[in-house]
């Protein structure tokens, strides 16, 4: 870390070699998929221009699903082998963390995306059907973890807490998917599934998986960096911290 | 909105979004490290463990 | 110590916790005064807010319970955990050597009663201000504990997560109500089955309420160790 961060004095204080090259490789990424998704792929039979949607939509809560199992996972190495770390586990706290606010960013972007998609094919942005109604819980359930992650409190305390959140909500995920597809069903299947052959084919098979792809380069980008900006946090709460605790010995001795 | 248009608007605020995010993210480093001296060559960077940095 | 005994153990020091919290309340009387009259005004409010339409109001008499019961719960919830916060009481449950999870099934234990309490005075709101009968009392009955336990749990599973930071009062709401969001889609179904509403499968809801019972008061038991050593 220290050869790292030494050596971007000019540069973003969050940047490595390795992850410039991955920054340009996902705004390369982003920007085929733009091309891909709005000009090269083809218009629909059925739905027309706005399946271009499906580029973003899917991809993003794939993104959003992977990033929140990375979360769970991280939380439940935190609580299972944290106090065996020689850092107490902060590691596993800040992959949560990073993970689960990229997957908040990417829920975000599916459920906009998709009312706008459901304004047009269905004529309305909302529909209360299975799917729409656990993203929006799953959306304001990892709204709350941060929330929780967010408050002031002692680090190890602090991140335990949100770990078993984490888990809980991993938990509770299942629970409200069952329930609300009970309740009500209308969504199209699921538009991949793997052993099966897909409903959508050639060119719009393609550019879904490759816009998965790039969204994936993506968000690896906007983790790493957030884990590194939540170090940087750290560090200068530590920092503050002795700061204060030198300013508070000078009154004593003075 | 017509078709394309949404189709436009759901593509702009996607975009929007990461970038804004991936801003801040840059923007918050950057002050943080500024902050606290990091960035420098000699400044006070402790021995933390290098894993994902 | 065999397994048996230590079971015993864990049950009796849970009902040590659950009574200490029921004196409390028996002392305060914060539920039955204060958090229970909240809950008929919410019906209250929801029958201003529907223009007293008489047909309206039968419809959605099962969801405003459960919706009033929810943010009964909240309230509560957060009165349970302000008593441990206060005057380091939590320190003093910590030291008086209580598993953690008597301290969980105590604490989700005292408020299933509370949670009793309040509904049987809302289900009297609700029969007198939105006339509403009942067509299926096992149903009815089966379902109102069900829901009692499975809010029980998860209030203090997530009330405990929220406990002693400055913002508890907003932050466990937000913490709370999405994952009670099953709990009242389930029970608002049953009640409707059991009010003659619809002819929906409410035990089937019923049962989804239990499961979510069982799999919280799991998560809570394993959990409430990290938690309650934080302090």
């Amino acid at each position: 870390m220290s050869e790292e961060l030494g050596s971007t004095a000019q540069g973003s204080m969050t940047a490595s070699v390795a992850t410039r090259v991955l920054g340009v490789v996902a705004a390369a990424a982003a920007a085929l998929m733009l091309v891909l998704g709005l000009v090269v792929s083809p218009a629909d039979v059925v739905q027309g221009e706005a399946v271009r949607l499906l580029y973003v939509h899917v991809p993003a809560i794939w993104v959003a699903y992977g990033s929140f199992g990375l979360t769970s996972l991280a939380s439940a190495l935190l609580l299972w082998r944290g106090r065996r770390r020689s850092d107490g586990g902060r590691h596993y706290d800040r992959l949560a963390g990073s993970a689960a606010e990229c997957g908040v960013v990417f829920t975000a972007i599916t459920l906009v995306s998709g009312s706008l998609w459901g304004k047009i094919t269905w004529g309305t942005y909302w529909q209360w059907d299975a799917r729409l109604t656990t993203t929006v819980l799953l959306f304001i359930t990892y709204v709350g973890y941060l929330a929780l992650r967010n408050l002031p409190a002692e680090p190890t305390v602090r991140a335990r807490r949100a770990a078993v959140m984490a888990l809980v909500s991993f938990v509770n995920v299942p629970i409200v998917h069952f329930s609300v597809d009970w309740w009500r069903t209308l969504h199209q299947p699921a538009s991949l599934r793997i052993g099966r052959r897909p409903e959508i084919t050639g060119e719009m098979y393609w550019t879904l998986l490759y816009s998965t792809l790039a969204v994936s380069v993506v968000a690896a980008w906007l983790m790493i960096h957030r884990y590194r900006v939540i170090r940087l946090e750290e560090l200068r709460d530590e920092a503050g911290l002795a700061v204060a605790l030198e300013q508070r010995r000078g009154e004593v001795v003075g | 909105m017509s078709e394309v248009a949404s189709v436009v608007a759901g593509y702009g605020l996607a975009v929007v979004a990461v970038a804004v995010y991936g801003a801040w993210i840059v923007a918050r480093g950057r002050s943080i490290g500024r902050e606290l001296g990091i960035g420098d060559p000699g400044g006070p960077n402790g021995q933390e463990d290098g894993r994902w940095t | 110590m065999a397994a048996g005994s230590w079971g015993t153990v864990v049950w009796r020091d849970a009902l040590l916790v659950a009574g200490k919290d029921l004196r409390i309340e028996l002392r305060a009387r914060v539920t039955i005064t204060q958090v229970a009259p909240l809950g008929v005004l919410i019906l209250v409010v929801f029958a201003f807010a529907f223009n007293a339409n008489a047909v309206l109001l039968a419809q959605g008499a099962a969801g405003l319970y459960w919706v009033a019961v929810m943010f009964g719960a909240v309230l509560v919830i957060q009165r349970a955990f302000d008593v441990e916060s206060d005057d380091g009481n939590q320190d003093a449950l910590r030291l008086s050597g209580f598993h953690p999870g008597s301290i969980f099934l105590g604490k989700a234990m005292a408020l299933a009663v509370q949670l009793l309490v309040l509904q049987t005075v809302l289900w009297v709101g609700l029969v007198v201000f939105f006339d509403v009968g009942v067509a299926d009392w096992p149903l009815l009955g089966c379902a109102g504990l069900a829901g009692t336990s499975t809010i029980a749990v998860c209030g203090t599973l997530y009330g405990a997560l929220a406990a002693g930071v400055s913002v508890r009062d907003t932050l466990l709401p937000l913490l709370l109500l999405p994952v009670l969001a099953p709990a009242l889609l389930a029970g608002t179904r049953a009640f409707e089955a059991a009010t003659g509403v619809t002819t929906d499968a409410g035990w089937n809801w019923t049962g989804l309420l239990f499961v979510m019972t069982a799999v919280y008061t799991v998560a809570g038991l394993a959990a409430f160790g990290p938690l309650v050593e934080d302090g």
